[in-house]
């Protein structure tokens, strides 16, 4: 799996708790508590023909926090791309051991910007093996100073829908995604990352709903 | 995991390693019992940064390998062990590296040998080749004690063996002997515990002095 389907969107704090239980109704899932200190570190000036990024995620979840190295490539592009409603784009993942950040420095990466993410997440199989997460997210006054950390939008967090993809199946999984995305609609508009089309304005009348009857009621 | 040592070949001053001395190690290993279990084979890769501006070089490790181990086929190593860094990966992190185009491997090394059973220990030998060459660069002998994985606790063990190991050879009358080297795995945030980490640092330390051998023999 050398490629990802992603969409994301916003949602305003007060209606997470809403999203959690269409979530939960949907996914059938338990949701998994979501703490990411995610660094995003560049290659310095000398470095590579051209610049690189490299992005280190720390899961403090865990007792004993473990670490995972990710690259993420650019968006697939052409007009196969633009008919189809989530991102597509190759993404390469590795566990590694937690010496990873000091081996990025002494290779010549510097840190770009680092962010706290805190939130929760459902990862569960619909076609294609789906993971959302519902998190803030946090900037450090102080470099790596997590337990400092401050929301970049108070009062909004971030929707991301993701699936893993290979070349032969993506357009199969960009439909898995697409088709769970449109159950969350009354809550979340998602869409390809960069491209924010704001919130939904009758997520209040939804969220009242799923809150008043826990989620029975078909949207 | 089960403790090991990683021997090299050191050749008597003047003399040189071929494939006959391995053909004569592995004889030797045979004629004091040891089962022949199958083919044994890992890849060194030394990396080189890709420099925009080559008078910078200074600035980037000169000693980055990545390795690649047989009881390990999912994962990869890296090492810079002028910075006393060691790192585990998934072997996915190669991907991300020849993503990054960063670093780029110009040099990549060949174990190729046999695996053997002796009693409690498991034995691989073999030579040491560069890729698409025949030349035997050097021999290489590991020697794992099955029973114990504290390095303190082995170390009279493998101590005696490898007594008894140069003893077998010496009847052979080979230009040369197999040599333990000793580091502080400390340095390298590594404990008494072995782990392939400490496997990987290991040959990191073999193939520096295989170099500096040749490049002695030379000069």
């Amino acid at each position: 799996m050398s490629m990802e389907c992603v969409v994301q969107g916003i949602i305003e704090t007060q209606h997470v708790e809403a999203l959690e239980i269409l979530l939960q109704g949907l996914c059938g899932v338990k949701r998994e508590r979501l703490r990411v200190h995610e660094l995003c570190l560049k290659s310095g000036p000398n470095l590579g023909v051209v610049s690189s990024e490299v992005r280190l995620l720390c899961d403090l979840d865990q007792p004993e926090p473990t670490w995972t190295v990710k690259h993420v490539g650019g968006p697939m592009r052409g007009a196969g791309a633009d008919q189809i409603s989530v991102m597509v784009r190759t993404m390469i993942e590795s566990k590694v051991s937690k010496n990873a950040l000091r081996m990025f420095y002494a290779l010549g990466y510097k840190l770009d910007h680092e962010l706290l993410k805190v939130g929760f997440a459902f990862h569960f199989q619909r076609t294609a093996h789906i993971s959302v997460s519902v998190s803030s997210v946090n900037k450090m006054p102080k470099v790596h100073a997590i337990d400092e950390a401050v929301p970049v939008t108070p009062g909004m967090q971030i929707v991301d829908v993701t699936a893993p993809a290979t070349p032969e199946n993506y357009s199969e999984v960009a439909a898995a995604v697409s088709s769970f995305c449109e159950f969350l609609a009354p809550l979340v508009h998602l869409s390809k990352p960069f491209i924010s089309t704001g919130v939904v304005p009758t997520a209040a009348a939804a969220a009242a709903s799923l809150m008043s009857d826990g989620g029975g009621t078909t949207l | 995991m089960p403790v090991k040592w990683v021997l090299h070949w050191q050749p008597n001053q003047g003399s040189t390693v071929s494939s006959q001395i391995l053909n004569e190690v592995t004889q030797c290993v045979e004629s004091i019992n040891g089962v022949k279990e199958g083919r044994w084979k890992a890849t060194l890769n030394y990396y080189k940064p890709m420099l925009r501006d080559q008078a910078n070089q200074s600035e980037f490790p000169r000693d980055f390998l990545g390795i690649s181990l047989a009881d390990q086929p999912n994962k990869y190593y890296f090492i810079i062990r002028s910075q006393r860094i060691v790192l585990e990966a998934d072997s996915s992190i190669q991907l991300i590296m020849e993503k990054l185009q960063s670093y780029k491997s110009k040099v990549a090394l060949y174990f190729d040998g046999f695996q053997y059973q002796l009693g409690d220990f498991r034995l691989r030998v073999g030579k040491v080749v560069p890729t698409h060459s025949e030349n035997v660069r050097g021999i290489v002998m590991e020697v794992e004690y099955l029973p114990i994985s504290s390095m303190e606790k082995a170390q009279k063990v493998m101590e005696e063996f490898l007594e008894i190991w140069n003893e077998a050879l010496a009847k052979r009358s080979l230009p040369g002997k197999f040599v333990n080297i000793d580091l502080n795995f400390v340095e390298f945030g590594l404990g008494d515990n072995y782990t392939p980490q400490h496997t990987a640092v290991r040959y990191a330390l073999v193939m520096a002095h295989m170099i500096a051998t040749v490049q002695a023999v030379r000069g």
